[in-house]
């Protein structure tokens, strides 16, 4: 299980170009709450600078796998290696990390200035370095200003990155985001995503975020985790996550995913609603049984020509930039969703009750085995 | 003992401990071995005295048995669950009458009610049974209304009872009936339900379990109280002046022990319904609910005021009968002014110097058992690791309030006072009687600890780990100053009832550790009446200055010290 981990990811390291140095080894971690398994045989490396996502629905362990890596929760077996020193048993105290939870746990008592300070008081640190440290932090945040206030008179957003100052204040070599998003509304929430990543980048501060949003996790991570049942179901960039799920789990947690039931033909050709398609070559995968075909909506294109595989319009939705149309296909009783866009829909003059041609490009399609977890 | 056998499977488990780890283990170990020898051990040696002769040899049961063939001690049984029945339904309904005048109606001065129905809780439960003697005794000015029944008895002993339990019920049922939800309100009116029918299908189920738990609070309280039925009870003997007067008066300890263990039992009862109670009623409430808002109803609102102010004019009446008792000179025959039995001179009983002991008592007691009790819920509420300890320790804190004090304060001469026991010098010390007091009133201080504490965000202390702040730190800087209200709730409440509290500490005085209560009890046997009075009146006043310097700190401390609390 390790090696194939190691190899995996290995072939998948986006940073080729730079020397990877790794700063986090996570070897075999398994937790084990009496008869449940939240971690089974996790192992994993984090590289110097990045920022990783774990990925996952409630209940994967994502947030154990950051308790664990932060000492606030012992593993039941396996090890962690930071920066070349086994911590597996060190408590948090001793070792290298700064955390922003989800509750943000500011101590409503102190203001803005003893809370980003608190970590510095106590490595006596003198007054005129800690006030210009907190300073320098409060700027970063954009939260100059703000330093006799105290949390309750902080909107979400703000009390957010007060946190976030709060954790980087002592310089940590790990920086662990527990959901850090969630309980904010979508606008700030977006805002903030930009400017953490920005942050990130700019300390280049190796940081792990928890959080079961794929948006927050494709468009801030270098490198996302996608875990479920206590697991890693894959580990990429969020191109290769988006376009080569690994799993059948994976490519149905992302996005949206098309499964359709088809007949393996070949390595790389199956029969869909008895019309054949070309696929990615697929391994292991048994010919003449049932296989489930993944396609992306957006990867499907509608034609007005009816050769080959086509299908009847039932609903429209309009999503704005894009048209969401669901059709039930040709000879099958299988439905499929594809999105047009907006400026391509007037000239297809979509309409309920059509019969249109569907083109589902073979660099699209994904073949998995039936009965695989998916969502 | 069995917290050394834990401590060794823990430290094996975790076998790369921090120093801040150990300390940690240190305390949590301090605290259990404080119950152990504060609490378990004394039990265990009581039970063992109860089943020996009076060389120590083991008889069995014998005691038990010589116990139900003496037709005198087993008629306190039934005394004691009669009189404790009778001030149960007596308190218990009129709580109710009164916790749902201040909850659920718009009548006036509620505020001023709730401070005047808080008042008995001040004073030791002596007071009440003084008073009603001036007010219902042979030379009483309200005897008439007895019909020729006499105070001394049960009938004194209940009124006596209903009077300083009276406060616990109604904050009980004030906190019941304060829980509503106006949806099901709203929801039973737009039904067309008749109002009787909206009492019987929410309201009263609503409020179950609060009325079910605080039935058997009273219910315990009553029959372990020893103060009323010792200064009012006459011939009518009950469990905890039975007690008394075994050890006591015949210097018999077997008997003492044997009648304890059945004190114990309705108490122990009590306390595992209580428990019962408590986890069943868990998220009754949803977090959507709206509270229920009163609207003003002319007939009803002056119904439940004139109920509520007769309850507070009884208090008053009482309270002000001690306090008039205490200035004459002497009562029926000379009623002028005088200040001379507060001088407590020429009499037995310590004076003064017991009320200066007494304070002494309340200070330390509210000082260190504040720290102890918070610190310790702190560590067994936001700790990692140690669980089974943790466990233990809270299973433990939980035990005191299934122990009545007049067990207790047993328990320790037989624990304490063994010959061989290396902690013997303990005993008669002052020490002793922080160490008593402390552990019979823990559990309370312990609950409440234990809500504020879960009130907090659970991640304040991984914050502080990741932030390499020592553990001790984060609970100086953050947690205490954010829960100081429920510390200073805790502080006076054991200030309070160290003050008065008498049934526990009754056996283990000396002369020079006598208190204030015990003054008030031996003055009382010794036929000094007014000077027991002014001793009464005198711990009650104490009670109350502080708990006025409690409310105005905790108003200061919220309105300006505390500014963090309010947003903005």
């Amino acid at each position: 299980m390790q090696t194939t981990m190691t190899s995996l990811l290995a072939a998948d390291s986006p940073t080729v170009m730079t020397p990877i140095t790794p700063h986090l080894h996570i070897e075999a971690v398994t937790k084990k709450f009496g008869s449940f398994t939240a971690l089974d045989i996790i192992s994993l490396t984090i590289n110097e600078g990045e920022f990783v996502c774990f990925l996952g629905p409630s209940g994967c362990g994502k947030t154990t796998l950051l308790r664990t890596i932060a000492g606030l929760s012992q593993q039941t077996s396996g090890k962690l290696i930071q920066r070349g020193i086994d911590v597996s048993t060190l408590p948090p105290q001793a070792r290298d990390f700064g955390i922003v939870f989800q509750s943000y746990a500011l101590f409503p008592n102190l203001t803005v200035f003893n809370n980003v300070a608190y970590g510095l008081r106590n490595r006596r640190a003198d007054r005129a370095r800690i006030n210009y440290r907190v300073t320098e932090l409060l700027a970063l945040v954009n939260l100059s200003g703000s330093e006799h206030k105290y949390p309750a008179a902080l909107s979400g957003g703000q009390q957010q990155r007060v946190a976030l100052a709060r954790a980087l204040a002592t310089e940590p070599g790990l920086l662990l985001l527990d959901e850090p998003l969630s309980a904010l509304d979508a606008r700030v929430r977006g805002h903030l995503r930009s400017q953490i990543k920005a942050l990130q980048a700019r300390l280049g501060v190796t940081t792990i975020m928890v959080t079961h949003d794929q948006e927050e996790a494709l468009t801030m991570a270098d490198r996302i985790v996608v875990m479920n049942h206590g697991v890693i179901e894959q580990v990429g960039t969020p191109a290769e996550i988006y376009h080569q799920p690994a799993s059948a789990f994976v490519a149905s947690f992302i996005g949206t995913m098309n499964f359709l039931d088809v007949t393996v033909n070949s390595a790389d050709q199956v029969t869909l609603a008895a019309k054949p398609l070309t696929c990615q070559p697929h391994h292991n995968m048994p010919l003449g049984e049932t296989a489930r075909l993944a396609v992306r909506p957006e990867a499907i294109a509608l034609t007005q020509q009816q050769q080959g595989l086509s299908g009847e319009v039932i609903d429209i939705e309009f999503l704005g930039a894009f048209q969401r149309v669901t059709l039930r296909l040709t000879g099958a009783d299988q439905t499929l969703l594809a999105d047009v866009p907006s400026r391509d829909s007037t000239s297809l003059s979509l309409y309920v009750g059509q019969t249109l041609g569907i083109h589902i490009p073979a660099e699209a399609a994904r073949l998995y085995p039936v009965g695989s977890d998916h969502l | 003992m069995t917290a050394s056998l834990l401590s060794k499977s823990l430290l094996r488990r975790d076998a790369a401990v921090s120093p801040e780890a150990l300390i940690r283990l240190l305390v949590l170990l301090a605290g259990m071995a404080l119950l152990v020898v504060g609490l378990l051990f004394p039990l265990f040696a009581m039970l063992v005295k109860s089943v020996q002769d009076r060389s120590g040899d083991f008889i069995g049961l014998a005691n038990f048995i010589r116990y139900f063939q003496t037709p005198a001690l087993v008629n306190s049984i039934a005394n004691s669950l009669s009189v404790a029945l009778m001030a149960t339904v007596t308190v218990v309904s009129l709580a109710f009458v009164c916790a749902y005048g201040i909850t659920r109606t718009c009548m006036p001065g509620k505020r001023l009610f709730r401070m005047l129905a808080i008042l008995p809780i001040l004073a030791p439960s002596l007071l009440p049974a003084i008073s009603l003697v001036y007010l219902f005794g042979n030379q009483g000015f309200l005897r008439d209304v007895l019909a020729g029944h006499s105070i001394y008895g049960p009938i004194g002993i209940v009124m006596g009872m209903s009077f300083w339990i009276f406060p616990h019920a109604l904050m009980l049922l004030t906190t019941a009936l304060t829980n509503s939800d106006a949806r099901l309100y709203e929801a039973a009116e737009a039904l067309g339900t008749p109002k009787w029918r909206t009492f019987l299908t929410i309201t009263l189920p609503g409020v179950r379990y609060g009325l079910i738990s605080c039935l058997f609070v009273v219910f315990t309280l009553a029959i372990t109280d020893f103060g009323v039925p010792k200064i009012i009870g006459g011939q009518f003997s009950v469990l905890a002046t039975d007690v008394y007067r075994q050890v006591v008066g015949q210097q018999n300890f077997q008997m003492g022990a044997v009648v304890s263990v059945i004190l114990l039992l309705p108490a122990v009862l009590s306390f595992i319904v209580d428990r019962w109670i408590q986890r069943r009623q868990v998220a009754q409430l949803s977090a959507r609910a709206v509270p229920w808002q009163p609207t003003p109803s002319p007939l009803r609102d002056w119904t439940f005021a004139l109920l509520c102010y007769t309850v507070a004019g009884i208090i008053l009446l009482v309270i002000g009968t001690a306090v008039y008792a205490s200035l004459i000179q002497f009562w029926p025959y000379n009623l002028s002014f005088t200040l001379q039995h507060y001088t407590f001179q020429g009499l037995g009983g310590g004076g003064w110097g017991a009320w200066f002991n007494s304070l002494k008592l309340a200070f330390s007691v509210a000082l260190i058992g504040t720290l102890v009790i918070f610190f310790n819920a702190w560590l067994i509420e936001k700790s990692e690791g140690y669980r089974p300890l943790r466990q233990g320790l809270h299973f433990m804190a939980m035990l005191p309030m299934a122990v009545p004090g007049m067990v207790l304060g047993l328990a320790y001469i037989f624990f304490f006072n063994q010959a061989g026991n290396p902690l013997n010098w303990l005993y008669g010390t002052m020490a002793i009687l922080v160490l008593n007091t402390l552990v019979h009133f823990y559990t309370v201080c312990h609950l409440t600890s234990v809500t504020a504490l879960k009130q907090l965000d659970p991640e304040f202390e991984a914050v502080g780990a990741s932030l390499k702040v020592p553990f001790w730190t984060t609970f100086s800087r953050v947690t205490l100053p954010v829960s100081l209200p429920a510390v200073l709730d805790i502080s006076v409440y054991l200030f309070v009832n160290a003050m008065t509290t008498v049934s526990a500490v009754v056996f283990l005085y000396n002369s020079d550790t006598r208190l204030a209560s015990v003054a008030v009890l031996h003055l009382d046997e010794a036929g000094y009446f007014s000077s027991a009075a002014a001793m009464a009146v005198l711990i009650f006043l104490t009670s109350l200055v502080v708990k006025l310097l409690h409310s105005a700190l905790t108003h200061v401390l919220l309105n300006n010290a505390q500014r963090w609390r309010q947003a903005g």
